[in-house]
């Protein structure tokens, strides 16, 4: 599953990378954003507003966000662990943090609740600055992580800010595992509701299950795997950490439609 | 956990969607009409331009051109960098309207290139 997975993760971002370094080179005007879904929101944001697309969007985003809806519903937030090169990275990062720490640390429970809405807010922020101050445009790349970091910290007029922002998030997410998309991402915000309904859930069987609480630490969302039947928490990534490190064959389980 | 599968099938299956129906609902990125009153016979012309990316760049590329006489229209879309652009044939040509959008535009002394036609 990992292997699976982890070739899955390498290869879309070796994607990006490669889009970055094309651009260096002067060999693309393409940019990681023009595969960005997020921006598909906007796009349909500002056709609504202005029956047009506004800055660079253009009909791509929008079909890859409807896209991304579909992934959402059928698979919960999986794009975040195994299609988004920030996901990946600072899935990476947390994992070296991991290893240092010798688990991975995490707010207490009660500041964790408060800063996962966090990303509502910005989310509610990104469209109301859209609307007015950015009039549709793409006014978030330049305070977005994933813009700034993948276009090789171009994201920003100002390049100290672009690398505050940068290195900002993957030095935090060494210390607080997927901190931008638990806490932060306005995508991440969009995907939730969709994500609870994902049908390609995890299931626990506790015939099978010891309740060892392996899986519960295994978890970079801090999801509580190990007293739930079935995971339907919309943090979930489909990650499959949590099966890959459970002792007991059988106790975790993808189910599809509860099958 | 035969079922992991259904994830990159269903990541690879959408996108490939995505890139398949784009073309499908091509909305322009800017409409623009340069004459109030339209010639009896107008011919148009399809370029795929470098530079053209935004809606921002097509208004730029609004201004190169609508120096020119005889241009009636401009339509973007920059997804595909395509500008296609209605004029009167009894007063301009494509190569014409090629020369002014590939024109220098100056910045304060500096000489900007910011359009060339994809040949
Ligand atoms: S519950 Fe399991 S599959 Fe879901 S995010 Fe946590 S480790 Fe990944
Ligand atoms: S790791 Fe497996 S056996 Fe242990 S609590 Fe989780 S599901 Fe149960």
């Amino acid at each position: 599953m990992r292997v699976l997975r982890t070739i899955v993760q390498t290869l879309f971002l070796a994607g990006v990378v490669a889009v970055m370094i094309r651009g260096a080179m002067g060999l693309t005007t393409s940019t990681c954003g023009t595969y960005c879904p997020f921006a598909g929101l906007v796009a349909l944001y500002s056709l609504l507003r202005y029956k047009t697309y506004t800055c660079a969007m253009n009909e791509l985003h929008v079909a890859l966000f409807v896209s991304l809806v579909a992934l959402t519903l059928i698979t919960k937030k999986s794009f975040c662990s195994w299609v988004c090169p920030l996901g990946t990275v600072q899935e990476w990062i947390g994992k070296a943090g991991r290893k240092v720490f010798g688990r991975y640390v995490r707010p207490p429970i009660a500041v964790d609740r408060i800063l996962l809405n966090l990303k509502y807010v910005v989310l509610v922020l990104v469209l109301g600055l859209t609307w007015t101050v950015w009039q549709g445009h793409l006014g978030f790349r330049a305070y977005d992580p994933f813009y700034i970091i993948f276009t090789g910290f171009q994201g920003h007029e100002t390049l100290w800010f672009s690398i505050f922002i940068g290195i900002g998030v993957l030095v935090a997410a060494f210390f607080v595992p997927m901190v931008w998309c638990r806490y932060l991402c306005p995508l991440s915000a969009v995907m939730d509701p969709m994500s609870r309904a994902g049908f390609l859930r995890l299931r626990r069987n506790p015939g099978l299950c010891t309740d060892c609480g392996i899986c519960d630490e295994a978890c970079p969302h801090g999801i509580r795997v190990a007293t739930a039947d079935e995971v339907t928490a919309r943090n979930c990534t489909n990650c499959l950490e949590c099966a890959e490190v459970c002792p007991e064959k059988g106790a975790l389980e993808l189910t599809l439609f509860g099958k | 956990m035969k079922k992991v599968v259904i994830i990159p099938a269903a990541v690879l299956l959408l996108i490939l969607v995505a890139f398949a129906t784009t073309g499908a609902y091509r909305v322009p990125t800017l409409e623009i009409e340069f004459v109030k009153e339209r010639p009896a016979v107008v011919a148009s012309v399809e370029y795929t331009v470098d530079g053209l990316t935004c809606r921002g760049k097509s208004r730029g590329f609004a201004g190169m051109i609508s120096g020119v006489e005889g241009v009636v229209s401009l339509t973007t879309y920059v997804r595909t960098n395509t500008a296609i652009v209605e004029y009167d044939p009894a007063l301009t040509n494509p190569v014409e309207i090629e020369t002014a959008f590939e024109g220098p535009i100056i910045h304060e002394g500096e000489e900007d290139f910011l359009f060339k036609a994809k040949k």
